[in-house]
Parts: structure tokens; C-alpha cells; sequence
């Protein structure tokens, strides 16, 4: 009364399935790095904090890879643990947005450069290059933080609304409209450093 | 106010879906029609979209390459 012959080359068998599938999403998941840290690095103020938030990202990630469904958007599942990481490290600070002074319109940074500029910069193409690039990164940390996490992933991390909805876990619609006011706030805080 | 919109109105209201390629083959060709008559809302958009490059590129940070090598260390020992 032996064990049967197939037990132990299914088990065998499986242990090298698991294996090789957690190689593969191991390796997928780091070729993704430099996204998921460029999106890091304007969660957070510093570099350390970045780098921080993507390594408690990766050794979860690693840990939990078999709640990955393959054939999904990986590049969005890390975000997911990562923004979960960074809402649990008390980072943020809960502004409700209806607090949030929104008398900016479209056009505020457009005008105020060209009210400063006189005659040279009716083309609005030009105001762009007149911002210098610590502006744009102070006036997008300086973004609540709601705000700011929905402009980077669309902004700089390309994300979809779809996928920036599901990272965040918020509706679509919420991101869109996040996305219109932060840029505008946005805008709003560059108007005041070109004219500076 | 009645549901009736400028055409300048509502080319300024599907800009953020259409830079961000949200919209849907006919909304699009719509607005690229608005767009291909109105030298203002084409400056408008071209205004938009180059803003919208320059933050992407000063804001991608390179990551550090020890990161890297740390990140590759937290994979699971074979």
C-alpha cells in the first residue's frame, strides 16, 4: 500500500509551474520600475520617500504576486499597492475640495504672462516656454493631494481614466473632474511663478 | 439658459477628454472639425497640449540605479 505513482510529480510538477510563473511576474513587475518610481517621486516631497514607497511597493508586491491576475494591467496593479501604501503612511492631508479656492479659470495663465509680457507673447505657445522646470514641480507638489495624485498618473504616469479610477479606487467621473480642477489649480500656481 | 452651446464652448469642454484621448471616433471628429475652422480654439488646444508635454517631460525623474539593484534583491530566492 504505497503512495500513488502520480503524487509527487503533480506536486513536483506544480512547484515548478508556481515557480516559473512567479520568475516571469517577478521579472515583468521590475521591468516596470522606472514608471511605477517616476510616478512615486511626485507622490511624495523627497527622493528617499520615493524610493522608499517603491521598495515597500516591490517586497508586497513579491509577496501578494498570486492576487495578480495575469494578463491585466501590472503597471496599474503596483500603482494600486503603492497609492494604498502611501494613503496608510498618513502622508496626506485630507482637504475636501470644496474648500479649495477655485476662482482660476482657464485662461489665468495664458493671461497673467501675457499681461507681463506685453506685445511678444500674444502667442500663447510661448508662455509654456517662459516656465522654468522647479515651477512646474513646486506648483504640482504644492497641489492638494487628491488632486495631485490624479494629475500625475494621467499626467506622467499615461495613465487611462479607467485605470486612474481603479488604482485610486475612485469613479471615473470623479476622476475627471480631479483632473480638470487640478490642472487648473495647476495653472493657477504657474501663472504666479512666471510672473514673479 | 437654454442646452444650446457655442461651438467654441464646447470644443473648450471636450478638450481635456480629447488631449487625453477620451473620446469616441465620432465626439473626435466633431471637435477636429470645430478645429479645423477656429484659429482660437486651435491655439487654445495647442496651448493645452504643450503644457501638458512640458510637465510630463521636467517631471520624469530618472530612477536611481541602486533602486534598482535593491528592488531586484527583494525578489524571492529561487
Amino acid at each position: 500500500m504505497g503512495e500513488p505513482d502520480t503524487a509527487e510529480p503533480d506536486e513536483a510538477r506544480r512547484i515548478a509551474t508556481e515557480a516559473r510563473d512567479r520568475v516571469r511576474f517577478e521579472e515583468e513587475a521590475l521591468a516596470l520600475a522606472d514608471q511605477v518610481y517616476r510616478v512615486a517621486r511626485r507622490f511624495v516631497s523627497s527622493r528617499e520617500e520615493a524610493e522608499d514607497l517603491v521598495q515597500d511597493t516591490y517586497a508586497r508586491a513579491f509577496r501578494s504576486w498570486q492576487s495578480y491576475t495575469p494578463g491585466t494591467n501590472l503597471r496599474a496593479w503596483l500603482l494600486r499597492i503603492l497609492t494604498n501604501l502611501n494613503v496608510d503612511r498618513g502622508r496626506r492631508i485630507q482637504r475636501r475640495p470644496d474648500e479649495l479656492p477655485l476662482e482660476e479659470h482657464d485662461y489665468y495663465l495664458a493671461n497673467r504672462v501675457a499681461e507681463t509680457g506685453g506685445e511678444q507673447v500674444l502667442d500663447q505657445d510661448r508662455v509654456v516656454e517662459r516656465l522654468s522646470q522647479d515651477s512646474i514641480v513646486t506648483a504640482l507638489s504644492s497641489l492638494p493631494d487628491d488632486f495631485r495624485d490624479v494629475v500625475v498618473l494621467v499626467d506622467i504616469g499615461d495613465f487611462s481614466y479607467a485605470d486612474a479610477a481603479q488604482i485610486l479606487d475612485i469613479p471615473i467621473g470623479t476622476v475627471m473632474s480631479r483632473l480638470h480642477r487640478g490642472r487648473r489649480i495647476l495653472k493657477g500656481e504657474l501663472a504666479d511663478k512666471a510672473v514673479e | 439658459m437654454s442646452g444650446y452651446l457655442d461651438p467654441c464652448d464646447k470644443c473648450e469642454e471636450v478638450m481635456q477628454p480629447y488631449l487625453d484621448r477620451a473620446l469616441d471616433d465620432g465626439e473626435r471628429a466633431e471637435a477636429e472639425a470645430h478645429l479645423a475652422d477656429c484659429g482660437y480654439c486651435r491655439k487654445r488646444y495647442r496651448f493645452e497640449e504643450s503644457l501638458r508635454v512640458f510637465v510630463r517631460q521636467v517631471c520624469a525623474e530618472e530612477m536611481p540605479p541602486e533602486l534598482k539593484q535593491k528592488l531586484a534583491a527583494l525578489r524571492t530566492p529561487l
